[in-house]
């Protein structure tokens, strides 16, 4: 009986040790007695491969795209002031920049850094609580380029990276400064990124350069006279990956 | 002194309200005087910013409880208009915890109400868990890890959707939704002792399915 308690216990303390639960002294406790009965070792490689099982192959779902706003209704949130009257005004101030800047519109001034910095890290908040977090759904490049074309000046460069896990979800426009911008929504396990184009002549090319805002990373670089700032609340490496990817892709392929 | 102490588990499970009601009074010690609105924020602000950032996980638990997406859907749904009524009340702390606690006590209402003959009582398994200790589980014909890692996705799915609810819910909370045993015991609304028997017995039975599927 007592032996079954304390084997029992064993067997706990290692789940909680590969858990990262136990303090360190407990920890090294459980290092030792794994080492000297290779059952327990044993049961900490199946625990482990287990884990690994689930975070690599187990489907990662996300919410119906309804359900936010099924949820909003619930609670009488829609139509409220959170997000669309902010929509209107994009869409009003997009049009109204086009017409203003007309064809000297590929010319927008470079931003200052801070200041997109802030309205970038704003739209992507702004965006995770609007109904849809993008204005036009499709994970087709071909349909999402289109639809920028029609609204801003210059379209993004869209590329297809759902077969290496960053499904394109769709685009909006944002508005930073006072300049309509593309921003590309991609989605990553749980997460979305958005990415936003902002148009940078004359600036010389730059490898992505990190950063961290309220807990959302941000990457940003230059390229080819555009200044592409990602943004996420995936983790920095698996941003430099998607960065990697959207700057090695070739747009048409 | 054993770390899953049935005699304080039992007492504990015991006393535990399942309508969720004693939560409320346990995130409203927890929260204090510190659980008061931000100046200018208003309900539904409190809610875009507490509760909206975790409707996939919402979704994902309530997905797991009920084994269906629409149930799923209604579930969160009634979980977010119960949230919002207790959204003036809540601290900022930990509000993924407070929120899966919701998700979680809904869910269990809504099937007992809708789909009665889907869930096992929860009563029966804590009598069998107390019966038999967890090494029976945990070190028979436990498969080798190679086996392990070489499941596919189905057949991981279909193995954890085939646990009882109290190991799947405990397995899904650690494992795929990263929550700590004390955040578990806080959602799940038993000691951090029931969590690590449950969490223990849990992968030991996705194992054994996998090991027996496999071969």
């Amino acid at each position: 009986m007592m032996r079954a308690a304390t084997y029992e216990d064993a067997m706990l303390r290692v789940h909680a040790y590969v858990d990262g639960e136990l303090d360190p002294a407990n920890a090294l406790g459980v290092e030792a007695s794994m080492t000297n009965d290779p059952a327990l070792a044993a049961e900490r490689e199946r625990i482990e491969a287990l884990r690994r099982l689930v975070r690599e192959r187990l489907p990662q779902e996300a919410s119906p795209f309804g359900l936010r706003a099924r949820v909003e209704a619930t609670i009488g949130m829609r139509g409220a002031r959170v997000q669309p009257s902010w929509r209107a005004l994009a869409a009003s101030i997009a049009v109204t920049a086009i017409l203003a800047s007309g064809a000297t519109s590929m010319l927008v001034a470079p931003l200052e850094v801070n200041a997109a910095r802030e309205g970038i890290v704003d739209a992507h908040i702004r965006s995770l609580m609007a109904r849809q977090p993008i204005d036009v759904a499709s994970s087709d490049r071909h349909t999402v380029k289109p639809w920028f074309n029609g609204r801003i000046p210059q379209a993004p460069r869209v590329v297809d990276l759902g077969k290496e896990d960053f499904p394109l979800v769709g685009g909006r426009i944002d508005v930073i400064g006072a300049s309509p911008v593309p921003t590309l929504v991609y989605g990553h396990g749980k997460h979305l990124i958005s990415l936003t184009a902002v148009p940078a002549a004359g600036s010389a090319d730059s490898a992505p350069a990190s950063s961290e805002t309220g807990g959302y990373n941000i990457l940003r670089w230059i390229e080819d006279g555009i200044a592409y700032w990602a943004i996420s609340d995936a983790s920095a490496t698996e941003l430099d990956k998607f960065a990697d990817l959207f700057r090695t892709t070739p747009p048409d392929q | 002194m054993s770390i899953a102490n049935r005699q304080d588990q039992n007492v504990l499970t015991g006393a535990r309200d399942r309508s969720g009601g004693r939560l409320r009074v346990l995130f409203a010690q927890a929260t204090g005087s510190d659980g008061q609105a931000a100046a200018g924020e208003d309900d539904h602000q409190r809610f875009a910013r507490l509760v909206l950032p975790h409707l996939n996980d919402a979704y994902s638990l309530a997905r797991w409880i009920t084994a269906n997406r629409a149930d799923a859907e209604d579930v969160v749904q009634d979980a977010s208009l119960r949230a919002f009524r207790a959204i003036a009340n809540v601290a900022d702390g930990n509000s993924r915890a407070w929120v899966l606690t919701i998700v979680r006590n809904t869910a269990y209402t809504w099937l007992r109400k809708n789909r009665p003959s889907t869930l096992v009582v929860v009563d029966d398994l804590e009598a069998v868990e107390s019966a038999q200790g967890v090494t029976a589980d945990l070190d028979h014909e436990t498969p080798e890890t190679a086996l392990i890692a070489k499941a596919d996705a189905a057949l991981l799915e279909a193995a954890i959707a085939e646990l009882p609810p109290a190991y799947r819910e405990t397995l899904i909370l650690r494992d795929v939704q990263g929550l700590g045993y004390r955040e578990i015991s806080q959602v799940t609304g038993v000691p951090i002792g029931t969590v690590m028997s449950r969490l223990a017995r849990g992968r030991a039975q996705v194992m054994k399915t996998i090991g027996r599927k496999s071969s």
